[in-house]
Order: structure tokens, then sequence, then C-alpha cells
């Protein structure tokens, strides 16, 4: 994005505010502290691409994601890098799915519900009048009515269903499973978007997760970004925050960071780490800071995100349009299971070498096998879930002995699922498996997944119990903020992005007040 | 239907043109389509705007643009063509011109990126015969005379002479005090492209002994040729062996590796695949290096990963990609995938230690090679294992999807695999994406295999 004729200000300012981040968690809250006069700085570790530097190899394109490696561990580690991690303004918004179903009442009262998992210290009615603003605000497209919320309206229609949508939609109807055109953050529309330009409608491009150059696809950087520097806000790009400095009371009084390979102190008047679920946690857990509960990286959370592909008799080539046209939201709470929560379904189309891995990590193919599912591609459409996930203590981030790049320890972070988490996986398998059997499936095949960075500084009304809370700030101290998906009680079956734009403008509003 | 395997496009030295490729082309015989090129002034062709080689790449990539039908093809290039195809092959491996199938170059005495090694008496003695305005018959059978190590056959010696006495006087001068003294060595950078340089014992600045000093920089992965009894006018005097040697990259390229199809291959050089996809998607299809020698991994690591890939990635046939090597590129490069599993080293050191563990257990039999590999995946005990089970399986997990993912980066498994959203990015092409997205269908601009074809309207802006 063009950042040419920002305002700037001077290390030794006092600014008003220090964002760390600029995806879904920093932008938002970025564009309206600086509307509203504040003096806000946003540092981003990565750098400023802009839509011509993206490509839709998948070779060349995780120059959008944190390639900077992460260690997994646990029974199911989690895959990081272009997966589920971003990088440059825009943050995780350049690689998201940009799936836009709304957070359900239902996941913010889960304990409530289940006697399981968390509560969210959210006002549910609250978060949806955000996420109304953010919808309107980026262009969400979606039909009208909504099969699971009737009073919704959705400003645009929907995209183009492609032809996994089409299979997922034939095999939900034979089988009564309500399903309909997905929400999502693609324009339907061509639209003016203010402070940024012009923005084309769909392409019908299946390759909105390696970086979209028309614009189609709604991310930070064509939307909230470019409005924050229009009202006075300044970015830096390639600035890497690796410390934090506090004053004699214990407030945070400045930032350190690395750019161009030196070090910058950026003062400040308030903090807000909008750094993601890995990143966040491990500026904690470096620093010390904000960690009186112990909780800083505990509950490290992951969306169940398993999918089921079936192989049909036409080439169906869903790597075609927008990549998850179809959504049902009838198994967010399913009849007669001995589980919590639920999931949502989606279709699926993904990109070869994506598909590839999934195969090999999540199928275990290798050899002939592996060949002929690979040949077997164009024929196949999928189904996938984002499932709940239970928060857990020992599914954890901790810091490891090695450093990256910036001189960091690394983060090693371990993810087990429990009961729930598998009770949930087997019932979304056989759900797909009977989809795509209606749908007239030859096979099918199922491919183990999971999908985010949730939960290591969790939000909690309880001190004890969570690292924020439910506005962000830091139980520890009072000028510090965590604006990401860190701060997830517990997954939700919606998919995070569009609850965390919305939270960030709510968390904004709760620094004016 | 097309009724040879390639195409050759041939460049030639200063004084020659396009028809300096017919005694190469009798020796191929039909199984090549010889195309010759004429650079500006030179068979006849009229002058460029300027003098730089730059301008006179240009030219040579629309002749090329203009005939390419999307299939494999090699650069063949003699003496001043030679500095030319070195920027033609840079800008086609960038993905900046609209073609794509460049599979390597046979380069006949050429002019180097940097400024051409030129006696002074022999620029001045050049230039001087043009002081009658042009090239006179005597000045161009002495230019001839002086090129070549034996006299030419007569009818060879007479083409050659009507080829000299056609170039334009402006476009000799160009050369000689503009082309031949440019360095246009930064734009041409490092070409890893499979290579065979001839020269002759007899020449004199570009011949034999000088070719290696001046090219070994530019094409790390040239062959040189040395040819005996041979000066500088190798079309002329050694078509025999440039054919045998062009038959011979072809053979050990082309015939060595998959192929993009050519109705996919017109579709990368067309305009709806990006530049940037265009140029990664052509470095993917060159030909792997037989002689590749790793660099994060040794040698023998090397063996043992190609065996692993044999089984993982099976590659029926003769036409291969050399996975394990494109595997040691990207640990070279370090491109990673963002995530290691926690109980692993670094991914070098993991690819060192696991593949000596491996080599240490792996069977002959291909049979007893896949029970190994069965029992790793399902994370069974390993004799001398570095790692727990459950580690060596993680590890050998990275490994199959490394190997996997370099199969599929390859355009030709693209193509097989019917994939071609590369061509869907592209700037000042509508509708930019796909339109029909049904099964069994297929936009008009995709390749036919894709389905049946729907005839669309323009995109909504």
């Amino acid at each position: 994005m063009n950042l040419d004729d920002m305002r700037t200000h001077a290390d030794d300012d006092i600014v008003d505010v220090v964002i760390v981040g600029t995806g879904a968690g920093g932008a938002p809250l970025l564009a309206r502290l600086a509307e509203r006069g504040l003096r806000v700085v946003a540092l981003e570790a990565g750098p400023n691409l802009g839509p011509k530097g993206f490509t839709n190899d998948e070779v060349g394109a995780p120059r959008i994601n944190w390639m900077s490696e992460r260690l997994s561990g646990g029974d199911a580690p989690t895959a990081f890098g272009p997966n589920n991690s971003g990088w440059g303004v825009g943050g995780g918004t350049l690689h998201w799915g940009a799936f836009t179903p709304r957070p359900d009442i239902r996941d913010l009262n889960l304990f409530t519900e289940s006697g399981v998992g968390a509560d969210w210290p959210v006002d549910h009615a609250e978060l949806i009048r955000y996420v109304a603003e953010v919808e309107r605000t980026i262009g969400v497209s979606g039909p009208n009515p909504y099969p699971w919320d009737p009073d919704r309206e959705y400003l645009d229609p929907p995209v183009d269903r492609n032809a996994a949508a089409d299979l997922m939609a034939i095999g939900c109807d034979r089988l009564g499973i309500r399903a309909t055109d997905a929400p999502a953050a693609i324009l339907s529309r061509a639209r003016d978007q203010a402070h940024h330009g012009h923005r084309h409608a769909s392409r019908n491009l299946g390759t909105i997760h390696q970086g979209e150059r028309f614009g189609t696809k709604a991310t930070t950087a064509n939307t909230y970004l470019p409005a924050a520097v229009a009202a006075g806000a300044e970015i830096r790009p390639d600035s890497m925050v690796h410390g934090i400095e506090r004053d004699s009371l214990g407030r945070i009084s400045a930032v350190v960071y690395r750019h161009d390979g030196r070090e910058h102190r950026q003062r400040c008047a308030t903090l807000v780490l909008a750094g993601g679920g890995i990143e966040t946690p491990r500026l904690l857990l470096n620093t010390g800071l904000a960690n009186s509960s112990g909780q800083v990286g505990r509950n490290f959370l992951a969306h169940g995100g398993v999918q089921v592909w079936g192989r049909f008799d036409e080439q169906q080539r869903a790597y075609r349009g927008y990549p998850s046209a179809l959504i049902s939201e009838d198994f967010v709470r399913p009849d007669g299971v001995d589980f919590a929560g639920g999931y949502l379904l989606q279709s699926l189309g993904v990109m070869p070498l994506t598909y590839a891995t999934a195969l090999v990590r999540g199928g275990g193919l290798w050899g002939d096998d592996l060949m002929e599912a690979l040949d077997s591609w164009r024929y196949s459409a999928g189904i996938g879930i984002n499932g709940e996930c239970l928060p857990a203590e020992d599914n954890r981030l901790v810091l490891s002995d090695e450093v990256d790049e910036w001189g960091i320890p690394r983060a090693i972070v371990a993810f087990s699922p429990g009961q729930n988490e598998r009770a949930i996986d087997e019932h979304a398998t056989a759900t797909m498996t009977r989809i795509l059997e209606a749908a007239g499936a030859l096979g099918t095949r199922v491919l183990a997944r999971t999908a985010h960075t949730l939960g290591t500084c969790r939000m909690s009304a309880d001190p004890s119990m969570g690292v924020v809370d439910g506005d962000g700030r830091s139980h520890d101290i009072p000028n510090l903020w965590i604006s990401d998906n860190s701060t997830f009680p517990s997954s939700l079956t919606a998919n995070p992005g569009l609850a965390q734009l919305a939270l960030s403008l709510r968390t904004a509003d709760r620094m004016l007040r | 239907m097309i009724g040879y395997d390639g195409t050759i496009y041939f460049l030639a030295g200063l004084g020659f043109g396009a028809a300096a490729s017919a005694p190469l082309a009798h020796c191929l015989g039909e199984r090549f389509h010889v195309v010759g090129i004429d650079l500006p002034g030179q068979g006849g062709a009229s002058d460029a705007a300027d003098g730089s080689v730059q301008t006179m790449a240009d030219v040579a990539l629309a002749a090329i643009e203009a005939e390419a039908d999307g299939g494999p093809f090699l650069l063949v290039a003699h003496s001043m063509g030679g500095k030319v195809a070195a920027l033609v092959a840079a800008r086609l491996l960038s993905g900046s011109a609209n073609v794509f199938g460049l599979a390597g170059a046979v380069l006949l005495a050429p002019s180097p990126p940097v400024p051409e090694p030129m006696d002074d008496d022999k620029r001045a003695l050049m230039l001087a015969w043009l002081a009658d305005g042009g090239l006179s018959e005597v000045d161009a059978r002495e230019f001839v005379a002086q090129n070549v190590a034996e006299p030419l056959r007569e009818s060879s010696e007479q083409d050659a002479v009507a080829q000299v006495r056609q170039t334009s006087p402006l476009s000799w001068k160009r050369w000689l005090t503009e082309g031949s003294t440019e360095d246009v060595s930064a734009v041409v950078g490092v070409l890893d492209l499979p290579v065979v340089v001839l020269a002759g014992e007899d020449d004199e600045d570009l011949g034999a002994s000088a070719q290696p000093r001046l090219l070994a920089g530019v094409y790390p992965r040239a062959r040189f040729v040395s040819l005996a009894e041979t000066g500088h006018l190798l079309p002329y005097e050694r078509p025999d062996e440039v054919a045998a040697e062009i038959e011979r990259l072809w053979q050990t390229t082309v015939e060595a590796s998959p192929q993009v199809p050519a109705e996919w291959g017109r579709l990368i050089a067309s305009g709806r695949t990006g530049t940037e996809e265009r140029g990664m998607l052509a470095r993917r299809a060159i030909a792997d290096d037989p002689h590749y020698a790793p660099r994060a991994i040794s040698q023998a690591q090397l063996t043992t990963l190609r065996a692993l890939a044999d089984r993982l990635v099976p590659q029926p046939g003769m036409r291969r990609i050399d996975l394990a090597a494109r595997v040691d590129g990207d640990l070279t490069a370090g491109r990673g995938d963002g995530w290691r599993p926690a109980e692993l080293p670094d991914d070098i050191s993991a690819y060192r230690i696991g593949l000596d563990a491996i080599a240490s257990v792996w069977p002959h039999d291909a049979e007893q090679q896949d029970t190994l590999i069965r029992r790793i995946i399902a994370g069974e005990p390993v004799t001398d294992a570095p790692w727990d089970d459950d580690a060596l399986s993680l590890w050998f997990e990275d490994v199959r999807n490394d190997l996997a993912r370099a199969w599929l980066a390859h355009p030709a498994s693209l193509a097989r695999v019917g994939y071609d959203g590369f061509a869907t990015s592209a700037e000042g092409v509508e509708p930019a994406g796909f339109v029909s997205l049904g099964a069994g269908l297929r936009d008009p601009w995709e390749p036919g295999d894709l389905g049946t074809p729907v005839t669309v309207s323009e995109a909504d802006e």
C-alpha cells in the first residue's frame, strides 16, 4: 500500500499508541484511534509489498507468510508458515481465506452451556454490532436470507459457486442438510474503497491464499490501513519488535525494535500487541511481562480442520473460483452427540502444492498411491470443517534455547487434540463422507489438518485465569493491551478473521473511553 | 501435428544472417525445425534504431515470439549472436518475453557478455573496409578467409561471402564500436542453463582456449568443446560437429526430462501468465544437471535421497526430475516451510543425520525398501535411528513432502495434474480469472484437455 505521504513521528516523540502488527487485530484499531485524533504508530515485522508484489505461484507465495521457523510438538504438531501465519503490511489478512461466518452466541457461552471450555467475557450482541460494521467496511458478500440467522442482511450478493460448492450443495440437499452460499470478504460487485481506490469484483480466483492482486479480497492493506494512514497514522514496515521498556511505575514507556539492521526505540503512552497467537506470547515471555497469572503461552488453540475429498467422474478443478463458496452451519450444535461445541462445514478447492502436502502429511500417502491421488486431484472436490477446540493448559507455547534471526528465542508450540476434538473430528468426517457419497463420489479420502493460531494470551474476567480482561487490557499493566486472536478463550466454530476485526474495533473503543 | 521434435533458433555472427543456418539445418535433417534469425543489418535486414546489444536481443525475441509454438527449443548462436543469446536467455528465464520452452543453448565461438577481447589492429582493419561505403567482394573474401582454419569449399565460400556483402555498413560499424565493447554481464547475470560452448583451436580471441575463462562464470553448467583445425566460422566450417552437439544436448535435456505439452507452453508464454510466474516456470522446466554437485548435503547423502525419491515420488520411464537435487537446492537457499518438529535440529542438519541413518539400513531390493519406508512412516523402530521413532517419522514426513512439492512445482507436473491457475493474474488481461467454474467445463483460453469450452462474456467491472 502507498505509505509515501503518511505522517511520521520521531522515535523520541511520546506517541499516544504504538501497535505491533497490522493484520486483523492491529489495523481496525489503528484506523479507529487515528480517526479519533490519536498519534499512532504501527510496527510491522514484514515488508510493505503491495498487490503487485504478490505471486500466485505457491513456491513464491510465502513472501506473505511468517517463515521464520517455529518449533512444533505434541501429538498433532501444528504446521505454521503458509498454513496460518501472515507477514507484511496487512498481516494474516494477506493470505486469509476471507471466509467470514459470524461468531455464534452459543460458542461465546460454551462453558455455561456445556460445563467445559470457557465463556467469553464479551457480550455477543455488542460484538455482532461491530461485526456488522466490519462487514460494511471491508465488503462481505453473502446470501439473503441467511438460513441460520434470518435477521442478518448482506449488502452484496454471494460470489459464484465453483464445482466443489455445487457438489456439496447436491449432497446436502439429498440428505436434508441446509447449506448455502458462504459469506466471504470477496467483492461480488466492484467498489471504490475509501482512501484506497478501486477494488475489482471477484475474478473467481482460487489463488487468494497466495495474495490477491485485484483487490477483490478484503485485506487490512486495502481497507483499514489506508483509512488509518489518511487519518494520520504511521506504519513502519520491516520493523521487528523485540523489547518493551517500562517506567519506574511499571508502565510501558517504549518499545524496542530492529529496522534496517539497527536498533530503534519508540516511546509511547500506550502499547497494543497485535502480532497474533504466536508472536504476542513470544514477545511477552521473552520480556517477562504481563504474566502474573502464568497464563501467557497457555491454552494454544487450533481449529479442527479435517477434510474429506471425494473423487468424481468429471473434472472438478476446484482451484477455480472462491475456494470455500458453500457453507453449512447445521453442525454448530449437532443432535445426539457426546461432545461440546460443534463445527462449520465449507466446500473446498485447494491449490495443487497445498493438496500435495495435505495428501502427504494428512493422508500419509507416498509412492504410486500418492501419484495416483495427485492425478485424481482434478476430479476431486472436498469438504472441510472449522471445528471447536477446547482450551487445555498443556497445549502451550514456550521459548526455545534456539534464537531466530533477530536474536529472539524461537517459539515451541505443543498441541495435542483432546477427547472433545477427536470426537468432533470423527463426527465431522462421517458427515462429510455421507455428503460426498450422496453427491455421487466414486471414493472418498480423509485428510487430517488443523488451522489457526489462537488462545495463548486469553481474555478472562478473573485475572488469575487469563492475560487480558474482556476489553483486551492487560490484567497486570494498565497501559498494555492485546488486540489479536491470542486473546480467544475458546476457538469458536466460526473462522477467526471476522471476529478478530470486530474485536479490534471494540478494543479501540474501550481504549477511547 | 508438427513434424519435428523441436526448434532451433539460430543467431549468427557479424556479417551473417538467417541464411547462415542452412549448413546446420542440412546436417540436422527433418528432426529439428531450424529458424534462422536476421539480427539488425544482417542478411539484408534493416538497421535498428541503435546498436546496443539490448536492441539486438529485442529483435531476436520478437522473431522467436513470432515463430514459437510452445514446444521445447534450443538457442544456437555464433560469435556476435552469442552475446545476444546471453541476453535472450536471461530474458526468457526471467519470464519477460512471451515465449516458453527454452531447454538450453549451443554457443559457437560466442562473443561474451563482457566487452569482447578484440585486437585493435583487427578492429581498425574491419572498420577500414567501410571506407568506400560498404564491404567489397575483396574485403568480404578476406574477412571469410581470416576466420577459417582451412579454406571453405567453393560453394560454402560463395554463400558466406554473399552473406557478408549483404551486411549493412552501419550495423558492421555499430558492432565493432558499440555492441562488441558493451558490458552486459550485469544484466545477464549467471545463467543456470544446459549449455555447450564449441570453439576452434585456430580461432584467436574467441577460440577454444579463451572461452572457459570468458564464460564459465556466466554458464556454470557449460561444457566446453574444443575443435581442432577450426577457425571462427563454425557454422560453415563444422556444421556436422555442431549438429552432433545439438543432438547430444537435446538427448540429455529435452529427452531426459518431463516436457510441457506445447499447448500448455503457449499458455505459459501468453499474456495471461504474469512475468514473474512465467520466469519461475521457465527455470523449473530446465532439465536438471546430471553432474549436480550438492551443497547442503553430501554426494553420498544425495545418492540416498535420490534412492528415496524413486520410491516416494516415483517417475517411471526415462524422463525425470532430479527431485533430490532440487530439494538440496531448496535447503541451500533456506527455503523452508516456516516450522519443524521440535525434536529435530535445523533442516539441513536433520537431512544429513536422517539420510545417513537411512543409508545404513537401506536394502537393495525395492520391496524391502518399501517395507522400510512403511516402518518409518508407522513410527516403528528402525535400527540405529538417530531420534526416537516418532521423530524419525516426522522428519521422514518432511522428506516426503519436500520431494512431492519439488515434483509438482515443475510445469510439466502442473500440466499433468491439470492446473492452469498460474494464468490468472496478469495485468491488462480481462477476464483475468476464471468465468466458467462448473464441472467438466473450461474457459476458451484453457488447454483443451481441461473440459468443454464455454464462451464467456466480459467479467463485471
